[in-house]
């Protein structure tokens, strides 16, 4: 069996494991107001995780992802805060600010030639300064966290009115979009090819240059998508929004099957791998728990599939030549 | 005889001042085999690369379909109809087979790629052909044999009217290569030709219309098959350049204390029961194509590859297997095949590289004597007159033949009993393979027993005392006693007998 599929069964299956087993043993856990929480609360990281599948599919990674989406969401907040720009405006300001960061990661990544990861790593930091610099500040100059009094941003954070929340719909409608980007069409497929073996993919005419810079605005696009539905959810900024959401985002893509030397993953993946970590964090709360033993149960999960991935891998080949070996045998003898 | 498809004329490539290809001529018709010769450094890969864009030339001129042609870079080669069939890596093993024979020119419609269309496009392809694929198969699922397959077809999607096979056979079974020959046969019989580059003579014989000779970047030959003999072919590709000294070499079986002995190794998939004895300061060469396992026993003993069965025993002791340190606590040392990646770290200077190998005596509880390590850096500069004489360069600044010297260096300020040669002089001059022939015999005074994988015929005869040929895994014949030459290797290499009564004696 593949690897991905194989992958892709145990992901599913330790999802379902953990629901039977939080639904066996607590009366709250499988009430639809849990379910409709829990499907909120990873809306956020969600999206950000399906834009980070993106460059890992690359070969790459997004370490920045998190602090961009504090970044835009600061600036959005700045704007309102300060300005009597329309929201309009604001928003576009604020999607501005995010593409130009995609864009200065893909810049720095594929025409600089700077490793993703220190080169996001780099990015990340100046966009963690940037927010401090954004932030919105008292008489006296310390930072304050104001509330964002507007009823359009608020609604955001809204349901349908039967639980669903918007949130939950725009983190699945960003998933099925991207899931069909990557399987279905040109750009995406091209994602993997660099990704798998970057220079037969530059054989056959696809640019390293366009493939880097599409992964980072679609995760920059993401963090924009996640700023706005943070806000709508918590309708104010700190400086803090944002930090180590990447992590997350990393971890869940990790679980679901992206391989970090690249051309592996999608983004149904991501998305078990999302669920999985939110149903252990609300899981485990149930039982009194802190929040740092999902954090323990997570990494070691990660672990044990990266040690799967490459025992796997090691495996398979050798499966091959023994295989080619025994074919040879069996030829000498007859 | 059919339209002529290309031709080459006084294709000149000089590199450096040196004639890497002087006026050679090369045609190939439609519909038409033909093999290219030569031994390694001969041009067969210059002339490839001229044809196919990488390198430009520095003289001559090409005909494609009776028109003059430039072929600048490999789009050029691409749109003419050239197209390589490269070894392996070249696919995306994470994508289908369809996914990668339209890659880059995928059938899509706003970026939307049409995979049914494409699927079907490319089913009926390979049922044209009649591989044994499947259009939706991942890649990595597939065999060396089936990807290769896949390659072809990408050639044949882009239009290619002209195949260059470099080596193809070298990683396929007996049985793949079967298949493969049979798809070369159906593509000539559609008019697609095919240039093959091979060493194997057997498969030259049996697949090719004409065989094109290259020797020193001069055409020696460029022959019908049916007007020639293997033997022939290998006079050819050897010239009359090296005197009859270095043309051949008399062996002497040594009566010395045996060393090292393998036994039955085998390593399924790579080699199979190979059994040999190396006696004190003796030096035995294990020759034989790429792919033939020569390395592989090699590292196998040193202890950096595992082994399924068989003894590796070194003075009556079994050693262990896959143990590095056990086998360097017991003498042993490697000159592994690879410098740049195995032998040396190109950004640490000379003496820190050889304290790799020598940690165990230079420090203590961990601490590392730097004074020690300064006067070793230095001892082996004057060991192995290293230019610039200056142990604290860094490695990857001096030129190939002294950075030989320096993975040479790291094992000889050892007590070394047994030292594993991978490919010496591989990008060296001339002048630094003579200095490390030197090494090589001055190790053989002390005793040591040196065991040496080469592929350079020159280079086997220059040093060996024993030679020993393998195959497909196996050894097919061993060299020990009286005179051996150039043309009894190179066949034996390509697995043709020169006599019967040699064939009753190994078959």
């Amino acid at each position: 069996m593949r690897q991905e599929t194989l992958r892709r069964i145990i992901s599913f299956a330790l999802l379902v494991i953990l629901l039977v087993i939080f639904s066996a043993t607590s009366d709250t856990f499988l009430t639809a107001n849990n379910i409709m929480n829990l499907l909120r609360e990873c809306s956020v990281v969600g999206t950000l995780a399906i834009g980070v599948t993106m460059c890992i599919i690359t070969g790459g990674n997004d370490l920045s992802c998190g602090a961009l989406l504090g970044l835009v969401s600061m600036v959005i907040a700045n704007l309102y805060h300060y300005t009597a720009f329309s929201l309009e405006l604001i928003l576009a300001v604020g999607l501005l600010t995010a593409l130009l960061g995609g864009l200065l990661n893909g810049i720095c990544i594929s025409v600089l030639k700077i490793p993703d990861f220190v080169a996001t790593l780099s990015t990340g930091m100046i966009f963690t300064g940037l927010i401090y610099l954004f932030a919105i500040r008292n008489e006296s100059g310390l930072i304050t966290s104001e509330t964002i009094r507007n009823e359009t941003i608020a609604s955001w954070g809204g349901s349908f009115g039967n639980g669903l929340y918007y949130s939950t719909v725009v983190f699945f409608v960003v998933a099925i979009i991207a899931q069909v980007y990557l399987k279905h069409t040109k750009s995406g497929t091209y994602l993997y090819a660099m990704g798998a073996n970057r220079k037969s993919a530059e054989y056959s005419g696809i640019s390293f240059v366009k493939t880097k810079i599409t992964a980072f605005m679609i995760s920059a696009g993401t963090a924009f998508i996640g700023a706005l539905l943070l806000l709508g959810r918590n309708r104010a900024v700190e400086t803090a929004t944002g930090t180590g959401l990447e992590f997350q985002a990393i971890s869940a893509t990790v679980i679901g099957g992206c391989a970090f030397s690249g051309g592996r993953g999608d983004a149904i993946g991501t998305v078990i791998g999302v669920l999985f970590m939110q149903v252990l964090r609300n899981g485990i709360l149930k039982y009194n728990f802190s929040t740092q033993t999902q954090s323990v149960i997570s990494g070691v999960v990660i672990v044990v599939m990266l040690i799967f991935d490459a025992y796997y891998n090691e495996y398979m080949q050798k499966k091959t030549t023994k295989a080619s070996a025994v074919a040879r045998e069996k030829k000498a003898v007859n | 005889m059919a339209e002529t498809l290309l031709e080459m004329k006084n294709i000149e490539k000089i590199f450096a001042h040196v004639h890497a290809l002087d006026h050679v001529n090369f045609e190939i018709c439609k519909g038409e085999v033909v093999s290219l010769l030569g031994e390694n450094g001969a041009g067969k890969s210059t002339l490839i690369k001229i044809l196919t864009g990488v390198y430009p030339k520095d003289g001559g001129e090409i005909f494609f379909e009776g028109k003059q042609v430039e072929i600048d870079n490999k789009h050029d080669a691409e749109k003419l109809g050239i197209a390589v069939i490269f070894q392996e890596l070249s696919l995306i093993p994470t994508l289908s087979v369809t996914q990668n024979i339209m890659l880059g020119k995928e059938m899509s419609t706003l970026g939307m790629i049409h995979y049914s269309a494409e699927k079907k496009k490319i089913a009926e392809l390979i049922q044209r052909y009649d591989f044994p694929l499947e259009a939706d198969a991942i890649v990595e699922t597939l065999s060396v044999a089936q990807r290769q397959m896949v390659e072809i077809l990408k050639a044949l999607s882009a239009d290619a009217k002209l195949i260059i096979m470099d080596e193809p056979t070298a990683s396929l079974s007996r049985k793949e290569s079967e298949v493969l020959y049979k798809i070369i046969n159906q593509l000539r019989d559609q008019g697609v030709s095919i240039i093959y580059i091979s060493h194997r003579l057997e498969e030259v014989f049996n697949l090719a219309d004409r065989i094109a000779i290259l020797r020193d970047g001069k055409n020696v030959g460029l022959v019908d098959r049916e007007e020639i003999v293997p033997g022939d072919v290998v006079k050819m590709m050897i010239g009359k350049r090296l005197s009859e000294a270095t043309a051949s070499r008399n062996l002497t079986l040594s009566d010395k204390e045996v060393v090292l002995e393998v036994k039955n190794l085998t390593h399924l998939g790579y080699y199979e029961n190979v059994s040999f004895q190396v006696h004190a300061g003796e030096v035995l060469v294990l020759t034989g194509l790429v792919g033939s396992g020569r390395t592989e026993v090699l590292r196998s003993i040193f202890g950096a590859d595992p082994y399924d069965s068989g003894q590796v025993i070194y003075r009556g002791e079994v050693l262990k297997k896959n143990r590095i340190k056990h086998t360097v606590s017991k003498g042993f040392g490697l000159i592994p095949e690879d410098r740049r990646t195995q032998g040396f770290a190109p950004l640490l200077s000379v003496t820190r590289n050889v304290a790799v190998t020598n940690y165990d005596a230079l420090a203590h509880m961990g601490f590392v004597n730097r004074a020690k390590e300064d006067e070793l850096g230095e001892a082996v500069v004057g060991m192995v007159d290293l230019r610039p004489a200056n142990p604290n360069v860094a490695v990857g600044n001096l030129s190939g033949g002294n950075q030989q010297k320096v993975v040479l260096g790291k094992w000889l300020t050892r007590d070394l009993n047994v030292i594993l040669i991978d490919e010496p002089t591989v990008g060296i001059d001339i002048g630094a393979k003579d200095e490390i022939y030197d090494f090589i015999e001055k190790m053989t005074m002390q005793g040591i027993a040196v065991l040496m994988v080469s592929s350079d015929i020159a280079e086997v005869l220059r040093v060996a005392h024993r030679i020993i040929v393998m195959k497909e895994g196996r050894v097919i014949r061993e060299f020990h006693d009286g005179a051996v030459t150039q043309e009894q290797i190179l066949l034996a290499q390509s697995g043709l007998k020169e006599q019967a009564k040699e064939e009753a004696q190994y078959e």
